[in-house]
């Protein structure tokens, strides 16, 4: 039983622990620059509310980093279908597609909650306050999960690394930069707030920023994070489905 | 004796919009085989060795394995093939025995026996040196070896090898050839080898199915195919081309080179001339 899902896990941890060093070390870097340009440099003369910037950019970089983690997920899976033909395997062994989703989606959330631990570790060089509650890492483990199926609906739809770089380009880093991360997202013009309103990275950031501010969480977005969850996840099974070597 | 039949295919076809890859093959393999398709580049050799391993879909057609859908009992078939594709696709990051390991999960190789059959697997294939080294460090060769023992480890019915020696060279082809054979005769696996070298199709295969433009256009043991050429053949090097003119024997051969006033060469009929004599051109043109 399951032993599509053992197996990606296994091959993603194995190849995780040789390269782990330096995949730390690249994930590392730049939260780290936007804490000291942003947080210090620019952020101590500024307020959010009640909010020092630097706390209200700390979850927004939390949403950031482990999100640009699970995505980069995308990247690999391409490589192994596009150059190494490595993710050949999974086409034309006897398991059923939603393991290999769920295996390559837990290795993502696993990035996820990685780089998120990196930025807990700078918080206290920092010296930011956060609090920590178990509706955070319910919202991250939500937010972790919906970016990395979106990685591998991705890495299914695309036809080379172009394709790749465009989703990238019009899609993640957009989302990054409206959905609230870096400043509220009611300052920005309306036909934007709405667009951003269909984007999940928009709730994931205001829950992940609520529990971690110590502000009051909506938890009607945990159940807006639940529906993108299933939705991304039946999408990722989909286009594996109809994916051809 | 009424051997199984492996694998059956009717009216396999592949298009690619307007592009026909394989135009309505009819397959039937059975347990022991071991079967050439045969066909210059592009013949539709890698499309059907594609649909028949669940990598891309039929346009059209059918393929059971055991008398069973493939469509409908893709767990039951995909775990009775193995595949060896053209391109080593292995994890170059990973040791032989992790790729070894990593394969043994996806296949449900039983827990208490995994770590002996990856040892047996990497012996038989003459790997045991290699058991824990990187891939990257590996020949092409050794590579190779080791797709095709991985391919075996969970002991599957039917082999499919796709162009199995393609850019080795002529030692390590030699090396390969024998480590498959030994497969096909030690462990009683139906193989289908593509293969765009006459004398790998001659060497190995049982029988062969020429391919070309997507359809199987002869079939047959090399020999019988060969045989209905005439044995040998005599090639008259004229200013427009080679002519080619087959004999029953070597000596009606010898009689005709002696009234030749051009260059000219006898040798034996290879499968080559089949080809050449059904399509108008040479495989490798």
């Amino acid at each position: 039983m399951l032993n599509g899902l053992k197996a990606v896990l296994y091959r993603e941890y194995t190849v995780f622990r040789k390269r782990a060093v330096k995949q730390i070390i690249s994930s590392s870097v730049p939260p780290l620059l936007f804490l000291i340009a942003f947080g210090w440099g620019l952020g101590r003369q500024v307020n959010v509310g009640d909010l020092p910037y630097i706390s209200f950019l700390v979850p927004g970089l939390i949403a950031m980093n482990s999100l640009n983690q699970c995505f980069a997920i995308s990247a690999e899976i391409n490589i192994a279908r596009f150059y190494f033909h490595t993710f050949d395997e999974y086409l034309i062994a006897p398991v059923s597609e939603y393991e290999v989703v769920l295996g390559l989606t837990i290795f993502g959330m696993f990035r996820g909650f990685l780089s998120t631990l990196i930025i807990f570790i700078y918080t206290l060089l920092f010296g930011v306050q956060l609090i920590l509650n178990p509706v955070f890492f319910i919202a991250l483990a939500m937010h972790a999960f919906i970016f990395s199926a979106l990685a591998v609906t991705t890495s299914m739809l695309v036809q080379d690394h172009s394709g790749q770089n465009l989703v990238t380009s019009f899609v993640i880093t957009p989302m990054i930069f409206l959905c609230g991360t870096f400043f509220p997202v009611d300052k920005l013009p309306t036909a934007f707030k709405y667009l951003v309103l269909a984007l999940p990275l928009t709730y994931s950031t205001k829950v992940i920023r609520a529990t971690l501010t110590g502000g009051a969480v909506q938890y009607g977005y945990i159940y807006v994070l639940l529906i993108y969850c299933i939705i991304f996840f039946i999408t990722a099974i989909w286009t594996l489905k109809r994916v051809e070597a | 004796m009424v051997k199984d039949i492996v694998l059956k295919t009717t009216n396999l076809r592949k298009s690619y919009g307007k592009t026909t890859a394989v135009d309505g093959i009819d397959l039937s393999f059975h347990t022991g085989e071991f079967v050439g398709l045969l066909g210059p580049n592009g013949a539709g050799k890698t499309t059907t060795i594609k649909m028949l391993s669940g990598l891309t879909k039929p346009t059209d057609g059918s393929i059971t394995y055991f008398g069973l859908d493939f469509h409908s009992n893709q767990r039951f078939a995909k775990g009775v093939i193995g595949c060896v594709p053209q391109i080593n696709n292995l994890d170059r990051d990973l040791t032989a025995y992790e790729n070894m390991y990593h394969h043994a999960l996806l296949y449900n190789v039983k827990d208490d026996s995994t770590n002996e059959k990856i040892m047996i697997a990497l012996e038989f294939a003459d790997l045991i040196n290699y058991t824990h080294r990187q891939v990257k460090t590996f020949s092409g060769g050794t590579m190779r070896r080791l797709v095709i023992a991985r391919a075996l480890l969970h002991e599957p019915k039917l082999l499919f090898l796709d162009e199995p020696t393609v850019g080795l060279d002529p030692q390590i082809r030699r090396d390969i050839w024998d480590y498959i054979l030994k497969v096909n005769q030690v462990k009683n696996t139906t193989i289908l080898l593509t293969t765009h070298y006459i004398e790998e199709a001659e060497r190995l295969c049982k029988r062969v199915l020429i391919i070309n433009k997507g359809r199987i256009i002869a079939e047959g043991v090399p020999d019988t195919l060969k045989k209905d050429m005439g044995r040998y053949v005599l090639e008259v090097f004229k200013q427009e081309g080679i002519e080619e003119r087959f004999f029953e024997t070597r000596n009606e051969a010898l009689a005709s080179l002696k009234e030749c006033q051009e260059t000219c060469k006898i040798r034996e009929v290879t499968l080559e001339d089949v080809f050449l004599k059904l399509t108008g051109r040479r495989i490798d043109a």
